[in-house]
């Protein structure tokens, strides 16, 4: 039975500073679902005895199947702190009672699925990673971690699946010690990378307390701490003095009794203090139960004060050792009294995410309420994701109230990522008709939510795509627009097999775009209908549901595809000048290529149309070695104008050029958006206004003249620059064991891969290789790499960067670059040849 | 050749004797439709000169004007502009065009807006530069005008405002996507113009002393004027914000173009003007205050 009430809960989220908002995260296998279990178990939704296997927050049927997360799920908990004593160890945040409201994020660890990390990072304030014993700090724990640092997330660790290395590896107490502290270095190393002064320092250390050891399998783990509690006792020493005893190189001499930091007494190796106190009992117990050793079982069990079930004793074997571990470590205890003691609580943590979150003033009262985490403040509201009902078609809207409070009935300004204060784009006035608690695949009405909490709304979906801002003040500012580390860079176009159904296929995929944060859907010019994923996997998920859900009908579906970026590789080698259609306004223009790291930033968010003109100019000024008067001359982004491809104004004394500004912005736009090469976006270029000739008369520069000749001098400019063609990269990680190494280099090197970094991961004979792999050649590599090492190799690939396809110019219709591209033109029914520059150039 | 031919203000009737002879003897007769329009459809000019008219829009004059030019070398090409060929709109590039392929042009002037505004009462001697008023868009409100006007109150002079229209205009999304798609025929009227011209004075006056506002006002004295030349030629006056709120009901449908009267009016010119005042006691009072016997 669930232990507690949606009154309960509703009581808790009165009391922010009671609530802590916290999302699992992890690299794909490492076990985060089956930790989620055991809090679930403790909460009474699911059996003790089905925790660890039943993976409840996995709901959707292909999740049970591939035993993999796909959709980040939201579970709401209640915990406690059993003795007021623990409520002193919460430092630097206020707290009222012991009761405590959990609002957790179930979250998938396979890299294609890493938009729904960032929507659940979003809506938290603090991340429990789980990082596997064996494998270590993998790619994407470096990755989620990133990303939680840079949503001010403050992260807590458990090294998971220690189980594995006690009865697979056989480690002795030093070794798994060794392994301890060195995964617990490489997390500190992402963490220090990542440093953010107004976080402060929020590296993870064992005597600490901000990390766990346990096996979520078994439904174990513990802290330092609570070892600490135990012997405090017992040596009559203060907890926390305890607790910095009971890591690092700390010893216990028995034979003065009393404790050092040396590791010898007269020549002897002393035992050091964890593996004394904390890993001994636990070796003995799997010693003894796994040994068989029955008459060692019950003096061991009184010893260290486990009673068990009578049933449960009659076990024996890895059952039995799952029973006692579980009793006498829980897992969920563990977990909780971690979260509890050192994850923020919202009022804690918007006080310094506020700035981060949102868009405005740092003083209106938007902020300020967001600062506050004030219920009584202006709504406001992020909606991060949509989630399917059971009602087909429709959407529970997921989000966090950062301010205010929501109610059914509340009439709120739903804002989408392109609205701009002032305007009414993007704008929607509605009546929220619910709101409800997220419940793993269950939901519960609820009446209303204050300030600091999660929940899900009924009745808005079809006014947002896929994320945007909820607000009841006219003049609030949206909330910032996530950013993800995946982009849709694998495609598929899809077709039905009947003709008759294409209207549910049209409506499917709208429904496909609104369910998950980061596919893509569109209909090409030629009227093909395109689903643009982040891997090959994504996209399997996504054409599934699409299928056999969203649109329901059959379908045929294309081989992958990658999405290219037209750039340019040099500055234009002359001057590109357009005129207008009534030749009486002129504009001169020359591309050059765009630094990458710029590209990199802008692509991140780091730099961005909306930032203060003077700041953005002193950090290209400063890191990128700008002209300051250029930095400041910005005049767009683009394409969508936030693109990696930037508008510069370098013209002296043009009068009127502010009143066509708009226009070549929107040409700017246009062009940036559809290139020169193959309609393709462009990106990382750079073009300057060099010069502007207008007629006197405003009638006779009006955007129907100055667009379309923005477009073409865009085009000359670029195409007189060598185009070049950019395909995406992934990184991918390869786990494999050294004998099946050569296999691996075999298959990346057929597929133009390029290994730059092997490792062996101490204490194993798994190696690590790093490799960059066209995104082009990763179709069914996979499957190729699984064939060539006897499935002894496990990759994970993630977008990485862009890099200029090699192979010739694309607009030589003979190399192999310009053969891609006119099959790219055929496709979208445009003239297969390139057109040269002279159709966009006009002779002075 | 190629023949430029005015076609005068209003009807099919206002062409030259010698500019209807050379349309009925060209082989071909274009018609440009796009910088004004006659107040009568092209199949009455059709009817009117015996012959088919061919409509040249924006796109054919602007891109393809080869097509136009096609053999003129040895047949004639008229090429039919509503008021004066050289007059408010200038054709030059298609002149130079044909002068390029050897092309030799004649002219054939008719009355324009920028001599038929005399019409109104004031005399064509005091007006300086002419200029014309935009449809402004959210974030399109182009204000360099407001140093034209600047200049010709500086020195006491009219402006003369011509207003724009837009026919076979595309929207961005269909221009974008390539589609020939318009959007149906706006019209600018002399309300329209007026609001507009008080919202750039608004922000000027906002900017302070980079702006320097205060060209005009509320209450500066304009003269609004509907179809000129045409049957049903309307004239109405007053002061900013009155034709803001009464002109467009007063002048009717399309064509309009206003007057923003300069300080040295003449006192023969106000007197004339005074017949189309909306209300004859503001102008009066007006006028005594800001014009009258003013340099």
């Amino acid at each position: 039975m669930v232990n507690f009430t949606i009154e309960e809960v509703r009581a808790l989220m009165d009391k922010p500073t009671n609530v802590r908002n916290m999302s699992v995260i992890a690299h794909v296998d490492h076990g985060k679902s089956t930790l989620t279990d055991s809090l679930l178990s403790k909460a009474g939704i699911i059996s003790a005895a089905k925790a660890g296997d039943a993976r409840a927050t996995d709901t959707r049927a292909d999740e049970q199947e591939r035993g993999i997360t796909i959709k980040s799920t939201a579970i709401s908990l209640y915990g406690n702190l059993t003795d007021d004593e623990d409520l002193k160890d919460i430092v630097g945040q206020k707290t009222d009672g012991r009761d405590f409201l959990i609002n957790l994020i179930d979250s998938p660890g396979h890299v294609d699925f890493s938009s729904e990390v960032t929507a659940a990072l979003r809506v938290t304030d603090g991340a429990l990673v789980v990082v596997d014993t064996i494998e270590g700090v993998c790619v994407q724990t470096e990755t989620v971690l990133r990303q939680a640092l840079g949503e001010r997330i403050k992260p807590v660790v458990i090294i998971n699946k220690v189980d594995r290395a006690l009865l697979e590896l056989q480690v002795s107490k030093e070794d798994l010690y060794q392994s301890f502290s060195r995964t617990i270095e490489s997390v500190n190393v992402v963490i220090s990378t990542y440093f953010d002064k107004s976080l402060g320092d929020v590296q993870v250390y064992p005597y600490k307390g901000t990390i766990a050891f346990g096996s979520g399998l078994h439904g174990w783990a513990f802290t330092v701490r609570q070892f600490a509690q135990r012997y405090a006792k017992k040596f009559g020493v203060d907890r926390n003095k305890m607790m910095e005893r009971l890591w690092g190189d700390n010893y216990f001499n028995p034979h003065t009794k009393k404790w050092t930091t040396k590791g010898t007494h007269e020549g002897k190796q002393l035992e050091r203090a964890f593996n004394q106190f904390i890993l001994d009992p636990i070796f003995k117990i799997f010693n003894a139960i796994m040994n068989f050793k029955k008459d060692e079982i019950p003096g061991l069990l009184e010893k260290l004060n486990i009673k068990l079930q009578p049933d449960d004793k009659e076990k024996e074997g890895k059952q039995l050792l799952k029973v006692v571990m579980r009793t006498f470590l829980p897992a969920a205890d563990a977990l909780l009294e971690m979260m509890i003691l050192h994850l923020p609580s919202p009022v804690t943590a918007q006080k310094y995410r506020a700035e981060t979150l949102y868009e405005g003033p740092p003083d209106d009262e938007a902020c300020i309420g967001i600062r506050d985490c004030d219920p009584k403040a202006p709504l406001m509201l992020y909606v991060s994701k949509m989630v399917p009902t059971s009602d087909k078609g429709r959407f529970y809207a997921f989000g966090r109230v950062f301010a205010g409070t929501v109610r059914s009935g509340l009439k709120v300004r739903i804002q989408g990522p392109n609205y701009t204060p002032g305007k009414k784009d993007d704008l929607f006035i509605k009546a929220i008709q619910r709101t409800v608690l997220m419940m793993g695949g269950k939901v519960d009405p609820i009446d209303d939510v204050p300030a600091g909490n999660i929940l899900g709304l009924v009745g808005i979906d079809q006014f947002l795509l896929k994320s945007g801002t909820l607000t009841t003040s006219d003049t609030a500012h949206n909330l910032k627009v996530m950013k993800f580390s995946v982009s849709p860079v694998v495609r598929r176009s899809v077709e039905v097999k009947n003709a008759q159904d294409l209207p549910k296929l049209v409506e499917g995929l709208k429904r496909l775009s609104k369910s998950d944060p980061c596919v893509l859907t569109l209909i090409s010019e030629s009227g093909e209908h395109i689903v643009a994923g982040a891997g090959e996997l994504h996209l399997e998920i996504c054409l599934k549901d699409l299928e056999e859900d969203h649109a329901g009908v059959p379908l045929r579906i294309s081989d992958p595809t990658v999405n290219y970026r037209e750039t340019v590789t040099a500055k234009s080698s002359m001057t590109a000048l357009s005129k207008s259609p009534n030749k009486h306004n002129r504009l001169y223009m020359v591309a050059e290529p765009l630094d990458e790291e710029v590209s990199k930033e802008i692509e991140g968010g780091r730099i961005g149309p909306r930032d203060d003109f003077k700041a953005r100019a002193r950090i290209l000024a400063d890191d990128f070695g700008w002209d300051v008067t250029d930095a400041r001359k910005i005049w767009c982004f683009g394409p969508d104008t936030n693109g990696a491809n930037l508008l510069v104004d370098q013209t002296k004394a043009v009068q009127y050029l502010n009143e066509i500004k708009d226009s070549v912005v929107s040409g700017f736009q246009w062009a940036s958006r559809e290139g020169p090469v193959a309609e393709e976006p462009m990106r990382s270029c750079r073009f300057n206004i060099m010069d502007v000739t207008l007629h006197a008369d405003a009638i006779h520069r009006g955007g129907g003249q100055l667009i379309p000749t923005a477009r073409r001098v865009l085009y000359a400019a670029a195409l007189l620059a060598e185009p070049g063609l950019l395909e995406p990269v992934f990184l991918v990680e390869i786990q494999v064991p050294e004998s099946a190494m050569g296999g691996v280099y075999g298959v990346l090197t057929r597929r133009r891969g390029h290994v730059f970094n092997e490792e062996q991961r101490p204490g194993t004979p798994l190696f690590t290789i790093k490799a960059y792999l066209p995104v082009m050649e990763s179709f069914g590599f996979n499957a190729d790499l699984r064939s060539h090492t006897s499935g002894q190799a496990f990759p994970q690939s993630v977008f990485d960067h862009w890099q200029i396809l090699p192979g010739g110019s694309p607009i030589d219709g003979t190399s192999k670059v310009g053969q891609i591209v006119q099959a790219i033109r055929k496709k979208k029914g445009i003239k297969v040849e390139v057109p040269g520059y002279e159709n966009y150039y006009d002779k002075l | 050749m190629l023949y430029l031919i005015g076609l005068g203000l209003s009807d099919e009737t206002d062409i030259t004797v010698k500019g209807l002879s050379i349309v009925k003897s060209a082989s071909r007769v274009y018609l440009e439709a796009y910088t004004s329009i006659l107040l009568v459809d092209k199949s009455i000019l059709e009817a009117y000169y015996g012959r088919e008219v061919i409509l040249a829009d924006r796109e054919m004059v602007e891109s393809s004007s080869d097509e136009i030019l096609h053999d003129a070398q040895n047949v004639d090409v008229a090429f039919l502009v509503v008021g004066d060929p050289f007059g408010a709109t200038t054709h030059t590039d298609l002149c130079l065009r044909a002068r390029s392929l050897f092309i030799p042009i004649r002219t054939i002037p008719n009355a324009s807006i920028l001599s038929a505004i005399g019409s109104t009462g004031l005399q064509l001697y005091n007006f300086g530069q002419t200029i014309s008023m935009v449809f402004f868009t959210e974030t399109w409100k182009p204000a360099s005008f407001y140093d034209r006007v600047r200049e010709n109150a500086s020195i006491g002079l009219h402006t003369l405002i011509l207003l724009d229209i837009k026919v076979k205009e595309q929207s961005l999304e269909n221009m974008a996507r390539g589609r020939k798609v318009y959007e149906p025929p706006r019209y600018m009227t002399v309300g329209q113009c007026c609001a507009q011209l008080l919202e750039i004075e608004d922000i000027k006056t906002q900017e302070g002393e980079e702006g320097e506002g205060g060209v005009y006002s509320e209450e500066s004295l304009a003269v609004g004027a509907a179809r000129v030349g045409g049957k049903t030629e309307k004239f109405v006056s007053g002061t900013l914000r009155q034709l803001c709120d009464s002109a467009d009901k007063l002048l009717g449908g399309p064509l309009h173009s206003m007057v923003l009267l300069g300080r040295r009016t003449h006192e023969l010119e106000y007197e004339y003007v005074r017949e189309f005042a909306v209300d004859k006691e503001v102008w009066d009072r007006v006028w005594k205050r800001d014009y009258e016997g003013k340099q």
